[in-house]
């Protein structure tokens, strides 16, 4: 299989704390990886460095076959001419949609492709307007985020996401800030989009929604990746890993 | 007469140059002032700091008086009355504009520049495109407010000697014993001022389309 994401040792503080701490896992095109973990444990932290919303400190990061960072006597060496082109490939879910309120939700899911891609109006508005129908959205294009419930604007800022035909999609806690009926709205677009072998990684506190969709998983805490594998929902090996999962059962 | 009428024509012209040329220079250069404000280069950040305190902590007429008669202490060289008025005023409503513009870019959700980064759009590209529509619409009541304000202060602009309406008002009214001219001056400054709040109540229906 054909390597996504290749990270290799990945360091990262803010100031005096250490957030990430050598951390190394593969994507596979066509992969689902799930992650869990505690709060504060670095998971969005670790997806905002590869989509490039902060800086790693150190460690090797290849993306598709371009590398963007690699580590250089203990210093992420950022290669510049890569940047935008795995910007491109790498897509982002936001917890909070992140949608341009002035914006239409057409234009919302237009925008990029026109000032990015450079798409003509025609075909970035059938490609727009054909991902909102498979969001079930097509009725609301003329609409404004502010008029659709939050399920609505998180299915409008994935449609957005998947304009710029990312190679890898990215979720942060994409179902956080909604409510259970909406929650599963959001869920049952993610496993469609895997049934069609888009390459994801999830980080979600939904276990059974992990588990079910899930090719590969890990677990963090403190930093680290604590355990690996899938098997961690059904049979975790490690004692912190087993407590966190438990936390969940209660529930 | 009519020579009264002409006066008080003049005047409203001065008034009225005063007001569009305060807002042509200081609209924009509140915006430089804003962003060294929110810069992280330290001296920079302190110099704007302490020009808006200034600005904001000392009367207008004072800046007036100061910025007509420091250059004739400082160099031995004066320039024209009017000019004078128009430095004051844009250095002081550049800081006024500044504060507003800060407080508009400041409540911009960071989502909106995560969102905009991961979508691969330029910086200058996020900034006028997403950023600044809202961060006008945002501000529309406060720069109402301000706009409002400057068309009562361009009265003060007699201070350093500018002919402008209600210096007019004042004289015609000591010369011909009746309080008429100054009541006329009254009413322009309420009719422009009606203006103002309709143009904005207007501008800000016209962004009314999204929350
Ligand atoms: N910009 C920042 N500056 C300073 N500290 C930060 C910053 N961003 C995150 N941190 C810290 O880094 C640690 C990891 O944060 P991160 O957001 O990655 O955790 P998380 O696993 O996503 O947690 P959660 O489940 O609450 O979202 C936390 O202790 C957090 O306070
Ligand atoms: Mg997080």
């Amino acid at each position: 299989m054909e390597k996504m994401i290749n990270l290799e040792n990945l360091s990262k503080s803010f100031g005096e704390t250490k957030v990430i701490r050598n951390i190394s896992f593969t994507i596979d095109k066509g992969e689902v990886l799930s992650i869990i973990g505690p709060s504060g444990s670095g998971k969005s932290t670790m997806l905002r460095i590869i989509t490039q919303l902060e800086r790693a400190d150190d460690g090797t990061l290849t993306v598709d076959g371009d590398t963007l960072f690699r580590s250089v006597d203990g210093k992420a060496v950022y290669d510049r001419e890569n940047e935008r082109k795995i910007g491109l490939k790498t897509g982002l879910v936001f917890q909070s949609f992140n949608l341009f309120p002035h914006f239409s939700v057409l234009r919302n899911v237009m925008e990029a492709q026109r000032a990015v891609l450079k798409r003509g109006k025609d075909e970035a508005e059938a490609k727009a307007m054909a991902l909102l129908r498979k969001m079930g959205l097509e009725d609301k294009a003329r609409m404004y985020p502010f008029q659709l419930s939050g399920g609505q604007q998180q299915r409008v800022s994935i449609a957005r996401a998947l304009a710029l035909d990312p190679k890898i999609l990215f979720f942060d806690e994409p179902t956080s800030a909604l409510d259970p009926e909406l929650t599963r709205e959001i869920l049952h677009v993610i496993r469609a989009l895997a049934e069609e072998k888009m390459t994801m990684a999830v980080v979600t506190h939904e276990m059974h929604f992990a588990k079910a969709i899930s090719d590969n998983a890990i677990f963090m805490d403190g930093g680290v990746i604590v355990e690996e594998g899938t098997s961690l929902f059904s049979d975790p090996k490690e004692e912190r890993t087993r407590r966190f999962i438990a936390s969940f059962e209660n529930e | 007469m009519a020579s009264l009428i002409m006066q008080m024509l003049e005047g409203t012209v001065t008034s009225l140059r005063i007001f569009f040329l305060t807002l042509l220079f200081s609209l924009p250069l509140g915006f430089v002032v804003a962003k060294g404000k929110m810069t992280s280069i330290r001296p920079i950040r302190w110099i704007t700091d302490l020009y808006i305190q200034i600005m904001r902590g000392t009367p207008l007429i004072l800046q007036l008086i100061f910025f007509y008669f420091a250059p004739f202490y400082i160099f031995g060289t004066s320039y024209d009355r009017f000019t004078a008025c128009i430095v004051a005023f844009v250095v002081n409503y550049s800081a006024y504009f500044a504060e507003i513009y800060r407080s508009g870019l400041q409540s911009i959700d960071r989502g909106q520049h995560e969102a905009s980064k991961v979508l691969g759009f330029t910086k200058p590209y996020t900034f006028f495109h997403i950023v600044l529509p809202q961060v006008i619409k945002k501000i529309m009541p406060s720069l109402g407010n301000e706009v409002i304000t400057l068309v009562k202060d361009t009265a003060l602009a007699q201070t350093i000697g500018v002919a402008e309406l209600f210096r007019v008002a004042q004289t015609a009214s000591s010369r011909e014993f009746s309080t008429i001219p100054i009541f006329i001056a009254g009413i322009f400054y309420f009719v422009m001022n009606y203006i103002v709040s309709r143009l904005f109540a207007v501008a800000e229906r016209k962004l009314d389309y999204y929350r």
